[in-house]
């Protein structure tokens, strides 16, 4: 049958705009997520402003999310994936396979009484991370006692609303849509497969991502080893970006590292921190005076080390060519940084291969041609933000909003093509 | 006549356990204007709302006080039950007995809960209702522009079914789009005769703006032809005047001195090196090329996206030996970094210095010394051609074009978006856009993203021919207005205009469509005549009044 239905395959912030410019034209959406909570990546990212706002963008994410969860126009499908596909433009059957939330995300009020009272230790459930959306309690199959064949029944007892649910099923449906927008986002670079860096054996070697989490977690930055707080930072960027396996650079990581930066050197002007870096991409509005404010006090160095290693004392030595003094030097921090890339999702390959899609040699999903910036091979399957290529927030945005329309216009021309005939 | 008030206390399904909930109950129920009071465990499921749907409509409750969790919460949901139980949703005030009460102290704090619901009784009595009103828009869309952007975006607009005028101030359309089109290979031919046999799409050549009236969905418009003037209505305007290159060789002082020296020599800009590649019958060609780029303007995603498109090109046809100077090689857009390792391998040099190189003449060629921060040594080259640095600008008319429509501009004179974080592409004006290289340095990639993000802004404004907005959210009161201007002054949306009432006096008025319910005006008013609805001072002042008496 034909349908007018739009289906977006994820929730990260370019699906959210996707989903809700649609929705505002008056379109039905479909909005699936493979996760228990909506927002992806862009929902755990913290505030970098210091006096004054930094244009990080991290907080219009949750407006959005909201905005989606209660817009009627809008269906969302959590814990979802798209299993199979079939039809064509104006008329796509999808196949959905939709896991159990085990917690009814209608009924739960957010009031903690399950977690209070759940005996196992980490806890077998426990609240989503603070801007999540749905703000439901989110239960682990993995440490659930109830999962492991015991009888326990103490959360289910203690939740007021009744809305834990032990005994759902995973549910299979089909959709029928006229359209598919895929903004299924990306996968944060490992750190660990650059081995010399120590990402993983060192405690104080981060990644870009993990400073974002404990800055929303906590709202400071503290040692992971002692708890003290550091005293000499360094970044480190195109860690995943503009190697041998990338051959791109991932857009967002110079600026956040300087956002970051500015945040640290903020709460504490003592702190000494410095970036080691192959171009500075201080492009984009206002970013450039940004990099002024900063130059002095930041220490910035040309050339990306390739080294680090643990001292006994539980420093960390970082071993990088002096471009300057034209030697190989070391120096000791106490916290290194890894400015870890936008890699290709991990599942971008069966989706791929599900939606009859092509990937582009770096991993990404390929457009169509040089002059479009949202179609595939596919006529009515789009795509929008970080799956197509790496993005910032507002470019993410924008590309989802510009996916809306690329799929409304092929909607009203399928559409007054078939009034014609 | 006092409204009669309905207070809806909520326990949380027993997470809020350090309230004791009866003691409230009565108190609450002997405040002022307070006709009913209910206690519940679950106001924000079905059972709980269907509840409270009853309880408005039995006891006839004209205002209402939800005392429960955080409005960031549910407070949407609350709101919702009240249109159902055919009240006006504006009617509402919460108090926040969870998160900023019970949860936030040890012990009990039945008190301070009194004293919020107390709080939210108080500005409840004062809160006014808020229609909503469909309002009639202009279905047209002025483009401004005639070149890649602004055809692709009319073509688009078209797409959707909405008509359109293309005003390009050239006499033909398409004009400058040859550098583009080399360097992403595409044609603007093809596009531009779309344009022109459209039927939705009306062309005006060899015309300008002149005057610009009115506000979204309503816009008039003063247009120049080489025959007269016309006067048109547009809905929104779509800004897509692209941008301009200049030279940046003018603005190093140490050049001005040597200008004489200078002169002769081969120093060209990208355009006039793509026309010498174009040109087939050059008498020599150039042995040694430098390039500059990213020293005096950071904005250079297009320069370098030139200069590594330029370089390519001069390698494979003359096989020259080809010098880069550059600060940071600008990679942050979609292809870039693999034409930049493209031209490293075809052999382009790029050599880095934090400071721009010092530029002389010798023996008619043109001498650049530059420190390279990898070497750490200078470096002293002499060579045939200088492609020099250029600064990307907005195209002239841009200051002009900003004056007419009164929207602002950056730094560096490029159009400057309302909102950074989420929506680029559109100004502080309501039905005001802009696409391109007139808003910023931008790659292929982000400004068909800006075109298409564009098309579907218009559409959700004018496509079914009727906005939907909140009737006096912020509203100037006439008997206390001065007409002194201050709010005309702060609006950065345009949306106050003075009109005449009563035949004699002006005062502001302003426009439902074009507000954006900010505040400003409310906050700045010297005659404090402007009420912004649900946080006028005597709502406010009655909160506060609140806590002192108890």
């Amino acid at each position: 049958m034909e349908s007018k239905d739009v289906l977006v395959v994820g929730s990260g912030i370019s699906g959210v705009a996707s989903a809700l410019e649609l929705a505002n034209a008056g379109v039905s959406v479909y909005l699936i997520e493979k996760e228990a909570v909506i927002g992806g990546h862009s929902a755990s990212f913290c505030c970098k402003a210091t006096d004054i706002c930094s244009k990080c963008s991290a907080c219009v994410v949750s407006d959005k999310i909201k905005e989606a969860v209660i817009h009627p126009q809008i269906t969302l499908l959590t814990n979802s994936t798209i299993k199979g596909l079939g039809g064509e433009l104006g008329n796509f059957h999808v196949e959905i396979i939709q896991q159990p939330r085990y917690v009814d995300e209608e009924r739960c009020i957010a009031c903690g009484l399950c977690t209070e009272i759940c005996p196992t230790d980490p806890k077998a459930i426990y609240p989503p991370f603070a801007e999540a959306t749905p703000f439901s309690y989110i239960l682990d199959k993995g440490r659930c006692l109830r999962f492991k064949g015991e009888r326990c029944d103490l959360c289910r007892g203690s939740c007021p609303t009744k809305a834990i649910g032990f005994e759902l099923k995973s549910k299979e449906r089909e959709l029928n849509v006229g359209a598919i927008i895929v903004a299924t986002g990306f996968d944060v670079f490992d750190a660990r497969e650059k081995g010399s860096l120590g990402y993983g054996r060192y405690p104080n070697v981060l990644t870009g991502l993990d400073l974002e989490q404990i800055f929303t977690r906590e709202g400071y930055l503290r040692l992971p080893t002692n708890g003290k707080e550091p005293r000499n930072i360094a970044f480190i960027q195109c860690v995943g970006s503009r190697d041998e396996g990338h051959g791109y650079c991932s857009q967002v990581c110079c600026k956040y590292a300087m956002k970051l930066a500015g945040l640290i050197k903020y709460q504490n002007p003592d702190t000494q921190v410095a970036i080691f870096y192959i171009d500075l991409q201080t492009t984009g509005k206002g970013f450039a005076q940004f990099y002024e404010k900063y130059k002095e006090s930041v220490r910035f160095v040309r050339g990306v080390p390739v080294e680090i290693l643990q001292t006994i004392s539980g420093e960390l030595e970082v071993r990088f060519e002096d471009i300057s003094q034209g030697k190989v030097c070391r120096d000791n921090f106490d916290l290194v940084v890894l400015s870890v890339g936008i890699s290709p999702g991990k599942n971008s390959w069966d989706l791929a291969r599900i939606l009859g899609i092509n990937l582009a040699d770096d991993g990404f999903f390929d457009k169509k041609d040089s002059l479009s910036c949202n179609e595939t091979n596919v006529d009515g399957i789009f795509l929008a933000g970080t799956c197509q290529g790496p993005k910032d927030i507002p470019d993410s945005i924008a590309h989802g909003i510009a996916a809306a329309s690329k799929a409304m216009q092929m909607l009203a021309k399928s559409a007054s093509r078939r009034r014609g005939n | 006549m006092e409204p009669k008030i309905g207070v809806f206390l909520c326990n949380c399904g027993g997470a809020i356990n350090n309230i004791d909930f009866d003691a409230a109950v009565k108190k609450v129920a002997k405040f002022p204007g307070v006709t009913c009071v209910n206690l519940s465990s679950d106001l924000c499921l079905e059972k709980g709302r269907e509840k409270m749907i009853s309880c408005i409509r039995g006891e006839n409750i004209e205002r209402v006080v939800v005392a429960a969790c955080s409005p960031e919460f549910q407070e949407h949901i609350f709101r919702k039950v009240l249109e159902k139980a055919g009240l006006n949703d504006h009617l509402l005030s919460m108090a926040n007995i969870r998160e900023q009460c019970s949860w936030t102290h040890d012990g009990d704090v039945t008190e301070k809960a009194v004293e919020l619901v107390k709080m939210a009784v108080n500005r409840v009595r004062l809160l006014q209702p808020m229609e909503k009103k469909e309002l009639p828009v202009n279905r047209e869309v002025l483009v401004v522009g005639g070149g890649f952007s602004a055809s692709n975006t009319v073509l688009q607009l078209s797409r959707v079914g909405l008509r359109t005028t293309l005003l390009e101030k050239e006499a033909v359309l398409g004009a400058g789009t040859e550098e583009l089109e080399s360097f992403y290979g595409f044609d603007t031919g093809s596009m531009i005769s779309a344009v022109e046999v459209d039927k939705n799409i009306e062309v005006l050549t060899s015309a300008q703006m002149t005057e610009v009236g009115g506000k979204i969905g309503d816009f008039s418009v003063r247009i120049r032809q080489e025959g007269g003037e016309i006067l048109r209505k547009y809905g929104a305007i779509v800004l897509a005047t692209g941008h301009q290159t200049e030279l940046a060789l003018d603005s190093e002082p140490q050049l001005r001195a040597e200008d004489e020296a200078i002169s002769g020599l081969n120093i060209v800009s990208q355009e006039q090196f793509c026309c010498m590649l174009g040109n087939s019958g050059l008498e020599t060609e150039p042995k040694t090329i430098g390039f500059m780029f990213d020293f005096s303007d950071e904005n250079s995603r297009f320069t370098t996206l030139a200069t590594l498109n330029n370089a390519l090109a001069a390698k494979k046809k003359w096989g020259s030996e080809i010098y880069v100077f550059c600060k940071n090689v600008k990679v942050d857009s979609e292809g870039m970094e693999k034409l930049y390792r493209e031209a490293r391998d075809c052999g382009v040099v790029f050599l880095k210095s934090e400071a721009p190189p010092r530029i002389t003449a010798e023996n008619g060629r043109v001498k650049i010394e530059a420190k390279d921060v990898f070497l750490g040594e200078d470096v002293i080259l002499a060579c045939d051609v200088l492609v020099a640095e250029e600064l990307y600008l907005p195209a002239e008319g841009a200051e002009n074009l900003s004056s007419l429509l009164s929207i602002r501009r950056d730094s560096k004179g490029f159009f400057q978006d309302e909102n950074v974080h989420l929506y680029p592409v559109g100004s502080e004006k309501k039905g005001i856009f802009f696409i391109g290289g007139c808003r910023g340095d931008l790659d292929l990639g982000r400004v068909l993203t800006d075109i298409s993000s564009v098309v579907m802004k218009v559409h959700e404004l004018l496509s079914s021919g009727k906005i939907l907005v909140e009737l006096e959210k912020v509203k100037a009161d006439p008997q206390k207005c001065v007409a002194c201007l201050t709010c005309i002054r702060v609006c950065p949306h345009g949306a106050i205009q003075l009109v005449r009432v009563d035949g004699s006096k002006e005062v502001a008025e302003i426009s439902d469509l074009a507000c954006d319910a900010c505040g400003i005006c409310a906050a700045i008013c010297p005659a404090k005549a402007i009420k912004f609805q649900g946080y006028r001072d005597e709502e406010i002042l009655a909160q506060i009044e609140a806590i002192q008496e108890l």
